[in-house]
């Protein structure tokens, strides 16, 4: 059995308390008021945004396990959303078709992802880069420069299966979260691309079929970009062609945080997850630090830089002891 | 009856000609060998085997019936196991998931039934007499145990044809007759093995026959109780050469003026209180070397025998300034000369001849000319003249005897040997005091050898330290003055050139439990 503080999810939870236990200290606003990062609105407010982050990074991990990339998600995010709420305002499709089609463009993308890397040969960085130009014209394309008015059109206080609307994200990404966690670590499937990411050669000789287990990463990670995407439209209440705008760095940097080398063959769908929500988080708390407003985007990278090369120097000495 | 025939097998990659109208079989039950230099197709006919390479000709049958292989995962299913050269294992699972990699045993609904795995690994491994846990991560195995662990991954499945390419050449002696045990208890068992080597005493012992590849075409099978080793190797190579442990077998010396016949005068041991031209003391870099004091004198050719992972290769390495040692220290002609880059090293006449050529010795993108010229150019942080860059690409090639047809074209297309000869080239450019060669030799053919063999002893002669490593046991025995071998990263002896094979090896393989 694994040593219970060997688990690497753990010390991307460890972090993710930390953060909370440092902005809870920090932004205490003395005896009386109302605190304003730690509150339960502000929680699910951290939870609703950072799960369409958090639902297209499970699919990031995947594709970083198996040795790949994927700089697709965020334009597949705008792309479906915007598919998903053209044919729900103008179409006057149900919702529920209208997602499926959004879902559906996103799987096509990364259908041709798939194709361009196993089929074509081209490097994963090159081939997603294609497609990612590719996603977010099409969105324009689509729009022609408006935005679809998903929330005017859905009704008032209008629930999915009786959950409010600000939850559905939220549990959706814990479900997926949980699923995947499930197909990675119990399944052939998972043990498959864990395999390709230590070493393809090996895995192909041992009779893998790695072609078809990298097309069905890059399928799986637009899919779950797809589904985040049409989820953010309707959080939004709006389909937008400029939607999630360079969010594939963010996701490609949670996933890294939660524990996914870029190496291939090792990381977590939980802890990319969780490093979602470490930087939901810094997202939502920092605003909120007088003073803070213009140095976000620079702790938020050298958040990135200590938490890797802790994460390094932890692995080295433990390569040491062993 | 014939558990697999290779029946006219052609294969080439571009221009190059692997495999020749291949026709041979093993016999189902037998211990069957593929000997030949490197280069003679030996692994590209078990690639074919495998099911990873599809031959342009010809065709595979297997117990008779003939069949296409699209792929490994067809072979595996056929009951073809490989046991790679390369040591094709993955390194961020546990030993239980590698032995199961692609092959999991799930239950109905697709789930991984790790107990049973675990369980089966455990009995597969005990059976081995691997003391190994399936829990361990492949990381921390030692290179041996790595190499066994995939032979328990073709035994873990019903395999009827055990190919290995290879096996023994990160094994101790007391590793490789565990493996020749496991072998012979699975031949016993009807399983037909298959083995690939160029060391011919493990060959002589494990096989009933010996099929010899020369130059990607078939040679003869030889009945190995009824064939002597001279045979083989005259089958291997196509003309009689001497028995390269002899003395006689050493290449002549080459000094301008002059020719030294036959033996080698002992190098110019430094005399007390003379500097040698290269001291290192008490060297330790953790986790791999320990505590290492050697020294070499002007002229001295000193060999470092150790089997793969006793830390010969990251000894040199120290020295050059690649990975810096933790402690201890390094003098050149008595200044220190500890240096923390390969530039630095360089500028105190240190440099490394690379194991690797593929990886470390050679840019691939790179035309001939501008390899050559690199160490030079980078060191001295000069301007690139195109005009002297020409004129001395070429006279190296001239010196060196390279057969290329200009240095305008890049690396792949010479031979094996040729790049080799290159890599030595580029960094003897600058007249080093001091040159460290890790395996030299490995993967060039026997004309190539000779030739830097040749190199080697010229530029003893002309004053260059030399500290040699290879795994070539008769190479380091004939070229070197004094031999120090390693093991588990301590030197653990010298012997002087000329030092009989077996004492080296008891020192290189003694394992600490047998040495009290």
């Amino acid at each position: 059995m694994k040593a219970i503080w060997r688990i690497r999810e753990l010390s991307t939870l460890a972090i993710l308390a930390f953060e909370i236990a440092f902005f809870a200290w920090y932004l205490w606003p003395g005896e009386g008021r109302p605190h304003p990062f730690l509150n339960a609105a502000n929680a699910l407010l951290v939870l609703k945004y950072s799960s369409i982050y958090g639902i297209a990074a499970i699919g990031a991990a995947i594709v970083i396990i198996c040795g790949g990339i994927d700089l697709a998600p965020g334009a597949i995010i705008a792309l479906s959303g915007v598919v998903a709420g053209g044919l729900f305002v103008d179409g006057h499709w149900g919702l529920g078709s209208s997602a499926v089609a959004g879902l559906t463009v996103a799987a096509a993308c990364g259908l041709l992802s798939a194709a361009l890397i196993v089929l074509a040969g081209l490097p994963p960085f090159i081939a997603t880069l294609g497609v990612m130009g590719i996603a977010r014209g099409v969105a324009f394309i689509i729009t022609e420069g408006r935005y679809f008015d998903v929330s005017s059109a859905l009704p008032a206080d209008w629930r999915v299966a009786g959950i409010p609307l600000d939850w559905t994200s939220p549990i959706l990404m814990v479900g997926l979260a949980a699923a995947f966690q499930i197909l990675m670590t119990r399944f052939q499937w998972g043990r498959a691309i864990f395999a390709i990411g230590g070493n393809p050669v090996a895995a192909l000789f041992s009779g893998v079929s790695v072609g078809v287990v990298r097309a069905s990463v890059y399928l799986v990670s637009a899919t779950l970009a797809g589904v985040s995407g049409v989820a953010l439209t309707i959080v939004q209440g709006q389909g937008k062609a400029d939607l999630a705008m360079g969010y594939e760095l963010d996701i490609i940097a949670s996933a890294v945080v939660g524990g996914a080398s870029l190496s291939g063959g090792r990381g977590s769908v939980v802890g990319a997850v969780l490093g979602t929500l470490i930087f939901g988080v810094l997202r939502n708390a920092l605003p909120q630090v007088p003073g803070a407003t213009f140095y976000d985007r620079l702790i938020v990278g050298l958040v990135v830089i200590a938490i890797v090369v802790m994460d390094q120097l932890l692995q080295r000495r433990k390569g040491a002891n062993a | 009856m014939e558990a697999v025939a290779f029946q006219h097998i052609d294969k080439s990659f571009g221009a190059v000609t692997a495999l020749r109208d291949v026709t041979f079989a093993v016999a189902s039950g037998e211990c069957h060998a593929i000997v030949g230099e490197n280069g003679a197709g030996k692994s590209t006919l078990l690639n074919i085997l495998a099911g990873s390479l599809r031959p342009d000709r010809g065709q595979l049958a297997l117990a008779g019936t003939p069949v296409a292989l699209a792929s490994p995962r067809e072979a595996l299913s056929r009951g073809i196991g490989l046991v790679h050269q390369e040591m094709l294992a993955f390194p961020n699972l546990s030993v239980a998931a590698n032995i199961f990699a692609g092959r999991e045993v799930t239950n109905r609904l697709g789930v991984l039934r790790e107990a049973e795995m675990h369980a089966r690994a455990r009995a597969l491994l005990e059976r081995m007499r691997l003391p190994i846990s399936p829990d361990a991560h492949v990381e921390t195995l030692r290179p041996a145990h790595r190499q066994l662990l995939q032979v328990a991954r073709a035994l873990a499945f019903d395999c009827r044809l055990l190919a290995l390419d290879e096996p023994t050449t990160s094994l101790t002696t007391a590793e490789t007759d565990h493996l020749f045990d496991i072998l012979e208890d699975l031949r016993l068992a009807g399983v037909t093995v298959l083995y690939v080597s160029h060391r011919l005493p493990e060959v002589f012992r494990l096989s009933q026959r010996i099929s010899v590849l020369r130059d990607g075409c078939f040679v003869d099978t030889f009945e190995s109780k009824s064939v002597s080793r001279d045979d083989i190797v005259r089958a291997m190579v196509g003309r009689s050469i001497p028995h390269p442990s002899t003395r006689s077998g050493r290449p002549e010396r080459r000094i301008a003026g002059e020719q030294v016949e036959g033996q080698r005068p002992p190098g110019r041991a430094p005399t007390s209180g003379e500097d040698p031209r290269l001291r290192v003391t008490n060297l330790t870099r953790r986790g791999s070397v320990e505590d290492v004091s050697l020294t070499v004198g002007p002229g001295e050719i000193v060999g470092v025998f150790g089997l793969v992972g006793s830390g010969r290769t990251e000894l040199l390495e120290s020295i050059a300034g690649i990975h810096p040692c933790d402690r201890g220290s390094i003098a050149v002609d008595g200044r220190p000369a500890r240096a923390r880059s390969p530039r630095a090293a360089a500028e105190a006449g240190v440099v490394l001849v690379p194991e690797d050529r593929q990886r470390e010795g050679l840019c691939f993108n790179l035309s001939l000319r501008h390899n050559l010229v690199l160490p030079a150019a980078a060191t001295r942080g000069t301007f690139l003249i195109r005009g002297s860059e020409v004129a001395d690409s070429n006279a190296l090639l001239r010196t060196w005897r390279i057969a290329a047809p200009s240095t305008a074209i890049t690396p792949d297309r010479l031979s094996g040997g040729n790049q080799q000869k290159i890599v030595v080239a580029k960094w003897l450019a600058l007249t080093p005091r001091v040159l460290l060669l890790d395996e030299p030799t490995k993967g060039v053919d026997v004309a190539a050898k000779y030739d830097i063999h040749g190199i080697i002893l010229d530029l003893a002669a002309r004053g260059t330290s030399v500290l040699l490593v290879s795994s070539d046991l008769p190479e380091v025995l004939t070229l070197s003055d004094r031999v120090l071998v390693m093991r588990e990263g301590r030197l653990r002896g010298e012997l002087a050139g000329g030092a009989d094979e077996e004492q080296v090896m008891r020192l290189a393989t003694t394992a600490p439990e047998d040495a009290a």
